[in-house]
């Protein structure tokens, strides 16, 4: 399962030649420091750029060429992992064989891609006022609908409560107020900016090669000659919580969303990487986990009572629904297990399963073509080469003193409870 | 052992129907790594009045199809199937929707135990007082968890306004009332009807030899006694032609009112293959017409009266047949102004041909790329199979479909008389 890698320009490029899929599967990964400065214009980036392209100007033109090669797939996102924001973008397209196409759908998806990623519609040297404006407005409505979903909106106020000095409590959206001031100019200038500062990585999965791949890519990406590619940040190392932060918010809601936010001494980069893996397991990620039984199985708290471990920030945080007037008693259960994992108290049970899920996951990477591009991105990431194969073998050797170290360096940072607003 | 192939899709499917009736489908992945193992009853939320052969017909509470599938995972020692499954490095879950529950498993080693593991507990239910008592929190919180969810509440509302009697418009939780009504002996009458070996389908799919799958289930079975089920009866209230009410409204918290609007058939009497094939027809009839591709949602987008939270969908089965169209919208009348006035004119004008291509297309390649994945495999197939009809027949039926075809489809679904609107705006201060 080796990548070949290769580059144009400043594109770093990854190819994993195989059958065994039916389609094509591109992802680009552009990553940019994560600062309060450049988050919103980075992330309106891709929206404009969506919307049309010098070949193809109308937004309907563009989304007819989709349509053509045969359903193809085209999305983006906006991520943050650690001190640095991704702009993703990736695409799906049918391997040729099952359909009459008249080109080669991999080569039109490439040319796709390289134009709106490279060649946009310019009016006045800028972008369409039009579709700038209008993309102001669909991001601005973006943001504000992270409010509708609860679960999600509880999930980053925990965050930004807990990263208050700390660039990660940027959603990686950005944020709204930044949106009014942005104009098709100072968007173009970042672009422009961006393209030179980004350090790019296209990964391509799917019945090709390595050379065929640069060639599409230099028919149609096109980068500039030069360009200065900003090295990824390094995350600030595990600092102590002198004292843990509690908030409380309000809405009209049917349930109470209670959320935790932990710091783990331990990073994607670091050794420790795979026993922190084998903590959260314990923890809370599976149906066998502390957290689920013992909120959900035995006091019928919860629907949901789960932990996620965010390895390129060094966070873990804990999330569970429940009736308002249990904030107490499932407070006190889920610190109850966090201390119980400093104790050690783990069974061997417990810890037999979390390994056996945690390896079966490992080892289901390699049935998603756009997992494993993930996983060797981690490697791009990171700067440690990981293999499934030798990750699983990193799972087995944890031991319970192995897990009861990890959570001696975790501390709780910030308790968050979204509630409704009847006084209590 | 039947083999089934399908070369157009590089596919092929080994099936085998057992003496106590279960029916068994494998679909080796050659490669793959992963097993992906679905076992499925023909019994969702809409079958809340039934009978098996003379028995008296009973009706159950709302939600109860969806409860015994949580009841379903525990065990009579008092362990968590979870557990077993976790050992064997399994992840398990299970879901239930209108017309089926599934229970599955994913896993890249021990893929006979987990398959044991998996059939042997679906068939072993144990439920007491107790553990019935203890779920009702827990499902409580379930509910609480989608009754905050405006995206949920918006389109459940659209069942609710189209359906006056059919059981679709139930919400498949139930509610915290209706929940509280269920006992082990409900729990126990519903399992003995509809988990049958003869009403229930075994997927499996990915890196498995089909021979070795289809014996090992078949030992497995062969030591079990099922004693024979009468003939399941469902009963549905006759549903008239009409909607229940053009326009619901609720209120919740949200950034931007949320507008979808349906369309119910009246007439619905397809079953298996002919009602796939209309299935078809009528998605690319919607998509050509609400798609993101088309001159409509563009000049709506334009107008900044939908985003790209837009959709639509279309579903049918042998009792209903209705469309659902909306998304985030800051005025939903305009909204429901300008799909209206859209639809009386392309009922009109008919559907261009060229967009009628370009669609086509875009609805081939979708389904093949959703071959890419075991899991929509799985589900897609025991969903169809149920209906009685082949979901590898899908690719045929779109490049049969004619643009004779979708116009017929355009006249007769867009009655105004059948249509409802659902809609969830904040609370006026």
């Amino acid at each position: 399962m080796e990548f070949q890698v290769g580059s144009f320009k400043h594109l770093n490029i990854h190819v994993l030649p195989t059958n065994r899929f039916k389609t094509y599967s591109i992802t680009l990964f552009a990553g940019t420091p994560l600062t309060e400065e450049t988050v919103t214009t980075t992330a309106l980036i891709p929206y404009v750029l969506r919307r049309g392209t010098a070949r193809y100007p109308e937004s309907i033109q563009l989304r007819e060429q989709l349509d053509i090669m045969y359903g193809a797939g085209f999305g983006f996102h906006t991520v943050k992992r650690g001190n640095t924001q991704f702009v993703q973008m990736k695409m799906d397209v049918i391997n040729d064989r099952f359909v009459n196409s008249e080109h080669s759908l991999l080569e039109e998806a490439l040319n796709y891609l390289g134009d709106v990623l490279t060649n946009p519609l310019l009016e006045n040297g800028s972008f369409r006022e039009a579709y700038v404006e209008a993309e102001k407005s669909t991001l601005q409505k973006q943001l504000e609908a992270i409010i509708n979903d609860k679960i999600q909106y509880a999930a980053e106020r925990c965050v930004q409560e807990m990263c208050e000095n700390e660039p990660y409590r940027l959603n990686a959206s950005g944020k709204i107020q930044d949106i009014p001031h942005i104009t098709g100019s100072s968007l173009f200038a970042r672009y422009k900016q961006w393209l030179q500062d980004a350090k790019f990585d296209l990964y391509v999965v799917g019945d090709t090669t390595l050379e065929q791949v640069v060639q599409y890519v230099s028919q149609s990406f096109q980068l500039p000659d030069t360009a200065t590619s900003i090295p990824y940040a390094p995350v600030e190392r595990h600092q102590h919580v002198h004292s843990v932060k509690t908030v409380v918010d309000r809405l009209d809601v049917n349930q109470g969303k209670l959320n935790l936010g932990l710091r783990i001494n331990a990073h994607y980069s670091d050794d420790n990487y795979v026993k922190a893996l084998v903590y959260n397991g314990v923890l809370g990620a599976y149906p066998h986990s502390k957290l689920f039984v013992n909120v959900r199985e035995k006091e019928s708290l919860a629907y949901y009572c789960a932990s996620r471990y965010d390895a390129h920030k060094g966070i873990l945080t804990i999330q569970s629904g429940i009736e308002f007037s249990n904030y107490e008693k499932a407070l006190n259960i889920i610190n109850e297990q966090l201390e119980n994992l400093k104790q050690g108290i783990i069974s061997d049970e417990e810890l037999e399963q979390t390994k056996a899920m945690l390896s079966n996951a490992m080892r289901e990477i390699l049935d998603n073509a756009n997992d494993i591009a993930g996983f060797d991105f981690n490697k791009q990431f990171s700067g440690v080469d990981r293999t499934v194969e030798s990750v699983i073998e990193q799972i087995a050797a944890v031991t319970k003193q192995d897990v009861q170290q990890i959570a001696a360096e975790v501390e709780l940072d910030t308790i968050y409870f979204l509630r409704d607003l009847q006084e209590v | 052992m039947d083999v089934l192939n399908y070369p157009h899709v590089e596919e092929t499917l080994y099936r085998e129907v057992l003496d106590n009736g279960l029916e068994i489908i494998v679909l080796p992945k050659p490669g793959f790594q992963k097993t992906y193992a679905t076992f499925a009853t023909k019994y969702g939320s809409i079958d809340n009045h039934f009978a098996a052969g003379d028995e008296t017909p009973l009706k159950v509470p709302d939600g109860i199809a969806h409860f015994l599938e949580h009841k379903m995972f525990e065990e009579p020692d008092g362990q968590d199937v979870f557990a077993t499954f976790s050992k064997q490095g399994a992840a398990a879950n299970a879901y239930t929707s209108f017309d089926r529950t599934v229970y599955l498993f994913s896993a890249t080693e021990q893929i006979e135990e987990n398959l044991m593991t998996l059939i042997d507990f679906v068939q072993r239910p144990h439920f007491t007082e107790q553990n019935v008592e203890k779920e009702k929190g827990i499902i409580a919180q379930e509910i609480n968890m989608y009754n905050d969810n405006a995206d949920w509440r918006v389109y459940y509302g659209l069942f609710e306004a189209l359906y006056q009697k059919h059981p679709i418009a139930v919400d498949i939780a139930g509610t915290v009332e209706s929940i509280y009504q269920i006992d082990k002996d409900l729990l126990y009458r519903c399992y003995n009807t509809f988990y049958h070996p003869s009403n229930m389908l075994l997927f499996v799919v990915g890196g498995v030899d089909a021979e070795q799958i289809i014996e090992l289930v078949k030992s497995n079975q062969a030591q079990k006694e099922f004693a024979p089920l009468g003939e399941i009866q469902r009963f549905f209230d006759e549903e008239p032609k009409e909607i229940r009410e053009q326009r619901k409204i609720k209120q919740l918290p949200v950034s931007l009112p949320k507008c979808m609007l349906g369309f119910k058939e009246a007439e619905v009497t397809k079953q298996g293959e002919e009602l796939l094939r209309h299935e078809v027809e009528s998605k690319l009839m919607l998509d050509i017409l609400f798609g993101s591709s088309s001159p409509f949602y563009q000049s709506l987008y334009d107008q900044q009266l939908i985003f790209d939270s837009f959709g639509h969908e279309y579903n049918c089965s042998e009792q209903y047949a209705f469309s659902v169209i909306g998304g985030d919208t800051p005025d939903p009348d305009a909204l429901i102004a300008a799909i209206t006035k859209y639809l009386e004119e392309t009922l009109q004008s008919g559907i261009d041909s060229e967009r009628f291509e370009a669609v086509k297309r875009k609805k081939i390649g979708n389904y093949l790329r959703m071959l890419n994945s075991p899991e929509s495999i799985a589900t897609q197939f025991t969903r169809y199979r149920f209906r009685d009809c082949d979901m590898f027949n899908v690719l045929n039926y779109y490049q049969e479909c004619t643009l004779e075809n979708v116009n017929a489809r355009l006249k007769e679904h867009f009655d105004f008389e059948q249509m409802a609107v659902s809609i969830v705006v904040s609370p006026t201060s």
